[in-house]
């Protein structure tokens, strides 16, 4: 298909202009970001020292934290993105082609040099209309030399190439940074009028069987806030903060902060910091973060108990519980239909009057898992001939790890569940008699 | 006379030249790779009765599926045509066991195998992450001609299925993908790759159970119907036997081969052929545009003279010209 697609070389200049006309704002954009922030980004030797923590540039501001290394771990270890992306990084140092998506670090960036652009200062959070139509900033880098190089791909619906520039010192480097919308997107070069892939990115084969590059791009969670308020505050202050920040960040939960409640929050962290006895403590409060007023909840319920001078602190006298016995028969309610039956038609009658046979009713499905990727797929397609390699639309990731059903024909059950493989998703279809 | 030695030569180097380029692509991608960002894999339990089985595969409009062991939580092999073919002979040589095959389990397949003394079927895997050309010679020594991509989980250290990789599936990617494929421009004649000695072939009117039988005896995907003279008309392949015997009933195994093929569906591909002066590159082309499992060789007016499967063709690619 891109193979008919992709015009000739003739167009190609046209076919550039019309792609920055379509994409005005995008591609100058991330020209202007280039110049800006370019040298930073073409030595990733400097970022690979620590990876997690693209936002420290300088050691020396980083106050002693005990909890630094741990989390620089844990970063890795939790987000497979994250990871994927530093090990890119430390490819590039072999002269490797890179793909770099960087959403924090951009981010900042952006709000640095173009404040009024996405998320306007002051109003960081609450505007959902603008965080769909948010834009990930990527960079795709291509390092197997040609003179000239355009990329192509489904976020330019195949047919319009954007060229790429070359990096200044590495002969053989070109790259061109663009703002997709989330997602993943399938790409191929055209080096020097020939459509090639590049052997440093990830690879697939598409839904027509072609070989292409791709790529996810992943939204940046939305957690930045006023950057003035950011600079007033002295030098380690704002270095806290940047850390909490982080800490927050990392772990994928929007935070909504206010000016006011701000100041307290950096002192308050600043005090747990020096309070925290251990670092059970630490882990807690990075697995779940908490607002500011929570988090001073939770501190006071790590105090002891006795508070000196006679001072206990006041409980609520918990209801004793029942003694409760355990098992390890299942109760017959679950082994025997007709048990469970009697007992929902108990539970019924006492709650309901025999009104409306709700237990009947399964619960509403949420609407995202309505949308299954396998009904969408029809094998009696007209493609079914190209496509031998079963190859399905890329799954929105809130349906990963579920459990499908069809409904139970001929005493057989089909289920179906999509899971990742790696940077790919595998969607099986298990057929297994009732016995 | 000297240009035109050049000339071959120059043909020769060129081809050379490309096999070498298409096998270091095949090394320098894993089977992963190669795979669709997001796809579907289609798994049979083995305790599934293999009727059962025969419509899902038919419903899917696939061929092959892995089995999958619930007991053991472990891979248990790949149902193929193979397999049916197999079970259509235990039946046929076995008419009072109907309770028997109409109650078969895909796991009990095996011992059908060993009942009728058929070469079990290798159930040889290999992980995704290996190099495509090692799952490539993998798939040429094995009698399913594909090979199942197995993983470990992590966790667990159970098994993942991940997918099952087919030669036509692996052509088709090097057609698509190796530019070097245009290269290949020596006569198939000369590669001396097409099986024509004992070619086994059948007519219309020929038993379809001794068509089925041919295919079981020669190890082959497919037995050409021939007229009189022994011009191709036709092709029965081990794939029809699914429609033979839909729903799980055998009695059309008394029928003719020609009436048997009235039960293929009407999106069949059609036969292909070509001639001994066709380059490779015409057969690769023709392999990326349509789903061809075979080329049948045939000379000016028809006449069958020979066979190139795509086993064929791969093993030529993978190791030829050495």
């Amino acid at each position: 298909m891109p193979d008919s697609n992709i015009p000739q070389k003739d167009v190609s200049m046209t076919d550039f202009e019309d792609a920055i006309a379509s994409n005005t704002n995008s591609i100058t954009q991330s020209l202007s970001q280039m110049n800006i922030d370019g040298p930073n980004e073409l030595e990733p030797q400097t970022l690979t020292k620590h990876k997690s923590t693209l936002i420290f540039d300088d050691d020396d501001e980083i106050p002693p934290y005990s909890n630094h290394e741990e989390h620089a771990n844990d970063l890795v270890s939790d987000s497979g993105d994250e990871n994927d992306s530093t090990s890119h990084l430390q490819n590039g140092s072999h002269q490797n082609s890179t793909i770099v998506s960087q959403p924090q670090q951009q981010q900042q960036q952006q709000q640095n040099h173009q404040p009024a652009q996405q998320q306007p200062a002051g109003q960081p959070s609450s505007q959902p209309q603008q965080r769909n139509t948010v834009m990930v900033p990527v960079d795709i880098t291509w390092q197997q030399g040609g003179e000239k190089v355009y990329v192509t791909g489904s976020f330019t619906g195949w047919r319009k190439m954007i060229g790429l520039v070359p990096v200044p010192g590495q002969p053989g480097v070109l790259h061109v940074k663009l703002q997709l919308p989330p997602g993943t997107h399938k790409f191929r070069f055209i080096v020097d009028n020939e459509l090639r892939f590049s052997d440093f990115l990830p690879t697939a084969t598409d839904q027509m069987g072609n070989f292409v590059n791709y790529l996810e791009a992943v939204a940046p969670p939305q957690t930045w806030t006023d950057e003035q308020q950011q600079q007033e505050q002295p030098q380690d202050l704002q270095t806290q903060q940047l850390l909490n920040q982080q800490q927050v960040q990392h772990a994928q939960q929007p935070q909504v902060q206010q000016p006011q409640v701000k100041e307290s929050q950096v002192a308050n962290d600043n005090q747990q910091d020096i309070t925290r006895p251990e670092s059970t403590t630490n882990k807690k409060s990075k697995k779940m973060p908490t607002s500011a007023r929570s988090r001073i909840a939770f501190e006071i319920e790590q105090e002891p108990d006795d508070m000196g001078d006679g001072f206990t602190r006041f409980r609520e006298e918990k209801p004793l519980k029942p003694q409760l016995e355990y098992t390890q028969d299942i109760p017959a309610v679950f082994t025997d239909p007709t048990v469970m039956e009697q007992y929902y038609l108990t539970l019924d009658q006492q709650q309901n009057n025999h009104q409306n046979l709700s237990w009947l009713t399964p619960p509403q499905l949420p609407p995202h898992l309505e949308n299954v990727i396998l009904n969408s797929y029809s094998s009696n397609s007209p493609e079914t001939g190209q496509n031998n390699s079963g190859s399905l639309p890329i799954p929105n990731h809130v349906v990963l790890n579920h459990l499908a059903t069809s409904s139970i024909k001929h005493n057989t059950l089909c289920v179906a569940s999509i899971v990742r493989y790696k940077r790919k998703y595998v969607t099986q279809i298990l057929y297994a008699p009732l016995q | 006379m000297n240009n035109s030695q050049d000339s071959i030569e120059a043909l020769d180097m060129e081809q050379k030249l490309s096999l070498t380029a298409i096998r270091q692509f095949l090394k320098s991608k894993t089977s992963y790779d190669v795979l669709p960002v997001s796809f579907r894999l289609i798994v049979l339990d083995t305790s599934l009765l293999v009727k059962k089985a025969l419509n899902v595969l038919l419903q899917n409009n696939i061929v092959s599926a892995p089995l999958w062991d619930a007991k053991t939580s472990r891979f248990a092999g790949l149902l193929t045509s193979d397999d049916f073919i197999n079970v259509i002979q235990y039946y046929f040589s076995n008419p009072d066991k109907f309770d028997l095959v109409d109650k078969l389990q895909l796991g009990g397949l095996r011992d059908i195998e060993r009942a009728i003394g058929a070469v079990p079927l290798d159930t040889e895997s290999i992980h995704p992450s290996r190099p495509l050309y090692e799952a490539c010679v993998m798939m040429l020594n094995s009698r399913s001609r594909r090979i199942p991509l197995i993983d470990q989980d992590e966790e667990t250290s159970r098994e993942i299925v991940v997918s099952v990789l087919t030669q036509y599936r692996i052509l088709k990617f090097i057609a698509l993908n190796c530019r070097e494929t245009h290269f290949l421009k020596k006569p198939i004649s000369e590669l001396n790759i097409i099986a024509k000695g004992n070619l086994r072939s059948c007519q219309m009117s020929t038993p379809v159970i001794d068509v089925i039988q041919l295919l079981s005896q020669g190890n082959v995907s497919s037995i050409p119907i021939v007229d009189d003279d022994g011009r191709l008309i036709n092709v029965y392949e081990a794939v029809d036997v699914l429609g033979l015997i839909k729903g799980g009933i055998y009695n059309d195994l008394s029928l003719s081969v020609g009436e048997a093929l009235m039960r293929r569906s009407d999106d069949f591909e059609g036969v292909y052929t070509c001639t001994e002066h066709d380059k490779l590159s015409t057969l690769l082309d023709t392999t990326r545009k349509s789903s061809v499992h075979r080329f049948f060789v045939v000379d000016q007016s028809g006449k069958l003279e020979g066979v190139l499967s795509l086993g064929d063709i791969l093993r030529y690619i993978l190791l030829g010209e050495n």
